[in-house]
């Protein structure tokens, strides 16, 4: 974590440009406008032969992005929008999620205007995450048995082992500087984007891409059923509810973001134009159990400590939460927890929302979803609310609960992640002071 | 993507995924051939149906062909249509190794046969694969096949080494052998070879095609001679009829070619020749190298003499010719 060196020694680190492939939306605009009118971005799931007749096992609701169809086992019948184009070489080695998640990285180099020098250099690097596909490596498996190894796609398993993302964007981008993909669940991408951070504020690399990916689709998203994790709800508003009373489940999500951290020299050598100042963050773990979160959100309430403690900010400053609450009982009942313990505590107040209500749950792609959503709110100005409460759990009524998206932006917001294990990150962010958006 | 073509499609995949576990045939069905082949040209298919029926090899080069089509980039394919069987898939069609197993398995499949990793290394070609695959299926070796050595195997075999070895890369058939160099633009030489003009001395190209000559006598030693070769004493005797037709430069890859005439202990007399990019750089009549077979009891790791270093200087160089 670094968390001995001095604050001031730190580079300053900034993020000067996203792109998102996702279920609300495969823009920056369109992103923005679901957050503005809260519009979810769900799908139906189909029914799986055979047990189409047991709907009460059944999920019902997906979040996918729109535009792309990667569903079939042969990556050659894939499709995607128009506006990308992904070479045979490229796509060959690529899981469905590396499709978004290349879409994502196109969007994110133009939306911060760097040329392929800027992109491949020494000083630049990318951190991913993703669980991999169990998809390509159930069908893999498949064929293998069937066929023999002799009969398998070379490109069988660096298209779907959890280091895919890593070692397809580092070819197809000529990625020169560090690399590495993280994996710990539903933070992976909160830990991506916090070593990306420790890289640049450290002085080890002055770029740092991190991306983040899920497929959706029957591999990917139904072994979650035996969890019980997975709301199986038809109605959206009832199947991604954060906060209220009936949350059920959550709704998984595919699709890949992208973002861009530069240090503060870098970007202004370039003149760019940050979203938001990535001021630090914090981890911290529960020791508790495999895939339940800690009762009283322990691990969540030392990594925001830890995060305030290593950025000098104090719990009052913080003005917007964007929650990791997914809509399962015990896991948004133990973050409201900690977050009365951190913030409420100490009387403040901050505004609370979870934007997985509409964008459903990403696994890998959470964190690095909801840092996107972060910027877009700081740059355009508005907080994104809460969707779906029709009745607030009592549990958090102590909280300043957002239910509407409002039009102002936060000025200094933290995200939560927290993964299977007891894996908790909190990043925190700061609207920069002299964005020239208005 | 509408919903319904959403929720349909995913359906159907499902499906498809069991039926292709549990009904796979070994051996191909028309229909599974079909399936391999569906993104190749109808001839493509139209040819390996045809093959299927009649084991007809005539049509092994079309369906070869067809096959390494279909991973190509549309800009490429025209070289590939050219009818030239020189055409190497990886510097002029731009395929990696690993569209080069894709392919492979496709003949695989289509095809009946099955291809060694080893066989795989030494397909270079267009023409390679085609005598390749026909060898296979007919189960005759028509003696054309090649073996493909890179600059490391080939440098540990010559006596001459950097920064005289200008053979980066050998490609041995029976009789014949082709290599490649390609001109860095670094060799001292050309500092003065000639003031502020780069240009490949012609010494040098025939410097090029000797040390060919001299890899495939040590690796490759012909039948006649009936034993190995010493590599300590093979020596450049002669050069006839030699003709240059271009001038190269810094970036221009040699492509040398070289063919046994004949071979009578000590001499072995060569013809040779240089293109670049297909065009005619550098012809030999005769290029006669003296050797001395391996004596049975002769420690193979002798003097370090270097063969053929006097090339350059002898009375047959064309060297500024041009």
């Amino acid at each position: 974590m670094g968390q001995c060196s001095g604050i001031m020694d730190r580079n300053r680190v900034f993020i000067t440009g996203l792109g998102v492939v996702s279920g609300i939306g495969n823009d920056k605009r369109s992103v923005s406008n679901s957050l503005r009118t809260l519009s979810h971005g769900f799908s139906p799931f189909p029914a799986y032969p055979p047990f189409e007749d047991d709907v009460s096992s059944l999920v019902k609701l997906v979040s996918t992005p729109k535009g792309f169809d990667v569903d079939s086992l042969d990556f050659e019948d894939w499709t995607y929008p128009d506006c990308y184009k992904i070479r045979r070489e490229e796509m060959r080695g690529l899981a469905p999620h590396g499709v978004y998640v290349y879409c994502a990285m196109k969007q994110a180099i133009e939306d911060a205007t760097l040329s392929s020098e800027d992109v491949s250099n020494s000083e630049t690097g990318i951190y991913t995450a993703s669980g991999g596909s169990p998809r390509l490596v159930s069908s893999n498996m498949n064929r293998m048995r069937e066929l023999g190894p002799m009969r398998c796609s070379p490109t069988g398993i660096v298209s779907s082992i959890a280091g895919t993302l890593s070692f397809n964007l580092v070819a197809c981008f000529k990625i020169l500087g560090n690399s590495c993909g993280y994996s710990s669940a539903c933070a992976s991408s909160g830990h991506a984007l916090g070593y990306a951070y420790n890289d640049i504020a450290l002085g080890n690399q002055s770029r740092m891409f991190v991306v983040a990916g899920e497929d959706v689709n029957y591999e990917s998203v139904v072994p979650f059923t035996g969890m019980r994790a997975l709301s199986l709800e038809s109605d959206p508003t009832r199947a991604s509810c954060p906060f209220d009373r009936k949350r059920n489940g959550f709704v998984s999500a595919g699709g890949g973001v992208a973002l861009v951290l530069e240090s503060e020299s870098e970007m202004k050598r370039r003149g760019a134009t940050p979203y938001a100042e990535l001021l630090g963050w914090g981890q911290a773990s529960d020791g508790h159990n495999v895939a339940i979160s800690h009762p009283e959100g322990e691990g969540l309430v030392r990594a925001m400590g830890n995060a305030l403690r290593s950025t000098g900010v104090r719990a009052e400053e913080v003005d917007y939460i964007n929650a990791h609450a997914t809509s399962t009982l015990i896991g948004d009942a133990s973050e409201g927890k900690a977050l009365k313990e951190v913030f409420t505590k100490v009387g403040a107040n901050p505004q609370v929302s979870s934007t997985k209500a509409i964008t459903g749950h990403g696994l890998s792609l959470a964190s690095g979803l909801e840092a996107a959503i972060v910027c877009l709110s700081m740059r355009e100005g508005f907080t994104p609310g809460s969707a779906h409460i029709q009745n607030v759990d009592p549990e958090f009524e102590a909280l300043n609960i957002l239910g509407e998206t409002t039009d102002a932006s936060p000025s200094l917001a933290m995200s939560n992640s927290s993964g299977f294990g007891g894996a908790n990150v909190s990043v925190l962010f700061k609207k920069p002071c002299t964005s020239s958006y208005p | 993507m509408s919903q319904g073509s959403l929720l349909a499609n995913k359906m159907s995949d499902q499906r498809s995924m069991k039926a292709e576990v549990s009904g796979t045939p070994k051996t191909g069905s028309e229909a599974l051939l079909r399936d391999t082949l569906k993104r190749c040209s109808p001839e493509t298919l139209e040819a390996a149906l045809k093959y299927r029926a009649s084991g007809d090899v005539t049509l092994v080069p079309v369906i070869v062909l067809g096959i390494v089509e279909r991973f190509l980039d549309p800009e490429v394919i025209s070289k590939l249509r050219s009818g030239d069987d020189t055409v190497r898939f990886m510097e002029d069609l731009g395929l990696d190794s690993l569209t080069m197993i894709e392919a492979i398995m496709m003949v695989e499949e289509s095809l009946g046969v099955s291809i060694k990793n080893e066989e795989l290394l030494n397909l270079r070609s267009v023409g390679d694969l085609k005598v390749f695959i026909q060898e296979k299926i007919t189960g005759f070796k028509s003696g054309e096949s090649n073996e493909f050595y890179t600059i490391e195997q080939v440098a540990s075999v010559m006596p001459q080494q950097d920064p005289f070895l200008f053979l980066e890369q050998a490609n041995l058939s029976d009789r014949a052998a082709k290599g490649r160099y390609t001109i860095s633009g670094q060799e001292d030489f050309l500092q003065g070879h000639f003031k502020g003009n780069p240009v490949f001395p012609a010494s040098i190209m025939l410097e090029a095609l000797g040390q060919l000559a001299v890899f495939s006598l040590l690796k490759n030693p012909p039948s006649e001679v009936g034993s190995s070769i010493d590599m300590s004493e093979v020596y450049f005797t002669g050069v006839d009829g030699v003709r240059c037709h271009r001038v190269c430069k810094p970036g221009d890859s040699l492509d040398l070619s070289i063919r046994l005439k004949r071979v009578r202990a000590p001499l072995a007399v060569f013809s040779g020749q240089i293109t670049v990019g297909g065009e005619k750089a550098v012809v030999a009549e005769e290029i006669t190298l003296a050797f001395k077979p391996m004596e049975p009891s002769t420690n193979g790791n002798g003097s370090e003499a270097s063969a053929l270093r006097d090339v350059s200087v002898s009375p047959q160089s064309t060297n500024g010719s041009h």
